[in-house]
């Protein structure tokens, strides 16, 4: 971005600018304003938010709500669930995508790039499709009922394998030559050559990964059926909306749902930048 | 580049590709294997009893298994297409805004806006659900201001489906801003600037180079807006169960509905195979369409 022009950019008259800033200020408060209520309203006590016409701000902020929800549900462990869900199966897609990213990248073999096709049309593939036999086929490994039964088919991704690959291609061969000459095996230089040379990549997949499968339902809603004990947080959330239903929830719900949204939004706020680049390099040159 | 010895080729790709094999490419070749069969997905597989394109018939014809499917089918082929033709432009105009401002506020709005692609869908449903409450929820009131008859949203057959779009739109758009801008910054602003010496407007500049060096971008774009369009579950689940009136009866949810909870394998995988025949249809004609227009 070293020009100077970009379209619509000329100098022109500051009253211009003045609605562009408008523009930017109106488009960030719709867009905040969801998450905003959210918070606000975890704050209010059961009769304020169900108030007509609604309360903005509560007069005597309280934390009321965010007891109330760990004694509705189980909260710790429905959190502590998703950790293990989201953190196993990241270190997972890590794992399995810098090798098979490794190997598209750099390795050249007989049907490379069919097998690469097939698995990159995986990524296309709405999870609903195959959603009736992988339920039945887990049941067979006897996975079914358990976090091992949500993780285990997806530590491993095309996304991720597809990224890998994007990312490895860029790193120089005399780097991994190199390594060779000093005796290193494969696996070793993955881990210890490649894979530094690719952190900004494996931060990004990091983000994409961990808020993907903190933030996923379908899947753990089939196949945990009523094991309520391993549910992670987003099931246990979508309990809160029937407890008490048709009275006064919409507190409850609120504060469960502020809960359940901050560690996906801390890691947004960490990782954000590898996040924006893996987009560009990804979607749109690759 | 490097010709390895067949063992370690083996030892690289073995996890992911047997993981994306049991677990991706088996299960797509057994659905459409089961579309064939008449199945209980409380049994074994051994079970399954052919029965040709009888599934298929089935959830065509003009029983309740016909009807209820290809109201979904509508109620998804609705939603999908709202919400392509309301995220496109949007991220777009947002993508601009972000892009081509000279004040600071740009980086804070695609922050924000890529913040609510984080919010877990079920949060983004419950909130929602809120948000639109008729009585107590801001979104009636705030209309009130501006003198705007209160809405039915989610409890009216009418606005139910259009209402949820509107949430999958706040959740996805800040996703394809980004998408947008990376776009608009492989547009070479020589571009812009020959433009310009020939006196183009704004508007032309848009239409004239803009748009048209977007093409492959916003076909991308199109093509995961609608998949992920098609993947709408967590509000139909959690608020609206497919109603009122069936109005918001989506596939995904409706293909659960039947093939786990019902579990009528054989017409839940059927119904699976027309919605994945559906998406290759879709995404071929906007390859096509995009191609058409790059030759004119």
């Amino acid at each position: 971005m070293s020009g100077t022009t970009k379209p619509f950019r000329r100098n022109n008259p500051s009253g211009f600018d003045a609605l562009l800033v408008l523009l930017i200020v109106v488009a960030a408060v719709v867009a905040a304003f969801p998450l905003v209520w959210m918070v606000l309203s975890s704050f209010k006590t059961p009769a304020e938010s169900m108030q007509v016409p609604p309360v903005w701000l509560p007069k005597t902020p309280s934390l009321d709500s965010y007891s109330e929800v760990a004694g509705v549900i189980n909260a710790g462990r429905s959190f502590w669930n998703s950790a293990v869900i989201a953190t196993v199966t990241t270190a997972g897609i890590l794992v399995t995508s810098l090798m098979a990213g490794y190997a598209f990248a750099k390795y050249r073999f007989r049907g490379r790039d069919a097998l690469f096709a097939l698995l990159i049309a995986t990524m296309f593939l709405p999870p609903i499709v195959t959603l009736i036999p992988l339920y039945r086929l887990v049941t067979y490994i006897g996975l079914n009922g358990s976090l091992f039964g949500v993780i285990v088919p997806h530590l491993a991704n095309a996304f991720g394998i597809f990224l890998m690959r994007q990312f490895i291609a860029g790193v120089p061969d005399d780097l991994i030559d190199a390594a060779r000459v000093d005796g290193a095996s494969e696996l070793r230089i993955v881990f210890s050559v490649v894979a530094p040379a690719v952190v900004p990549a494996l931060a990004a997949l990091t983000l994409f990964a961990f808020v993907y499968h903190w933030n996923t339902y379908l899947w753990p809603l089939t196949v945990l059926q009523g094991n309520t004990d391993d549910y992670p947080i987003v099931i246990s959330l979508s309990r809160l909306l029937s407890y008490n239903r048709g009275a006064m929830n919409t507190h409850l719900v609120m504060a469960g749902a502020t809960l359940a949204v901050l560690p996906p939004l801390v890691m947004f706020v960490l990782l954000q930048r590898f996040f924006v680049d893996s987009i560009v390099s990804s979607g749109v040159k690759g | 580049m490097a010709t390895m010895t067949r063992s370690t080729i083996t030892v690289m790709l073995a996890p992911a590709v047997t993981l994306i094999g049991v677990f991706i490419l088996v299960p797509m070749a057994l659905t459409i294997w089961l579309s064939f069969h008449d199945w209980s997905t409380q049994t074994g597989f051994e079970t399954a009893r052919y029965v040709g394109l009888r599934n298929y018939q089935d959830i065509f014809g003009p029983i309740s298994v016909g009807r209820d499917f290809k109201r979904a089918f509508v109620n998804t082929a609705i939603y999908t297409a709202l919400s392509v033709a309301i995220i496109l432009p949007l991220s777009v105009m947002l993508g601009l805004l972000v892009y081509q401002t000279r004040v600071r506020g740009g980086h804070l709005l695609r922050a924000v806006l890529f913040s609510t692609y984080m919010v877990p869908m079920v949060a983004v449903a419950l909130v929602w659900s809120k948000l639109y409450s008729p009585a107590e929820g801001p979104i009636n009131q705030m209309l009130g201001w501006v003198g705007v008859a209160p809405g039915t949203w989610l409890s009216s057959p009418d606005t139910a489906l259009v209402s949820i779009v509107f949430l999958n739109v706040w959740q996805q758009v800040g996703y394809f801003t980004v998408l947008i801008i990376a776009g608009l910054t492989q547009i070479p602003n020589a571009l812009y600037e020959a433009a310009r010496i020939d006196g183009a407007n704004p508007v032309q500049e848009f239409f004239g180079i803009t748009l048209p060096l977007l093409r492959r971008t916003l076909l991308f774009s199109a093509v995961i807006a609608v998949i992920n369009a098609v993947q709408v579950f967590e509000p139909v689940a959690l608020i609206t169960q497919g109603g009122p009136a069936g109005s918001t009866n989506v596939l995904t949810y409706h293909i659960r509905r039947v093939g786990i909870e019902r579990a009528q394998g054989g017409l839940g995988s059927a119904m699976a195979v027309t919605l994945m025949l559906s998406l290759i249809v879709v995404v071929v004609a906007l390859f096509a369409f995009a191609r058409k227009g790059e030759r004119e």
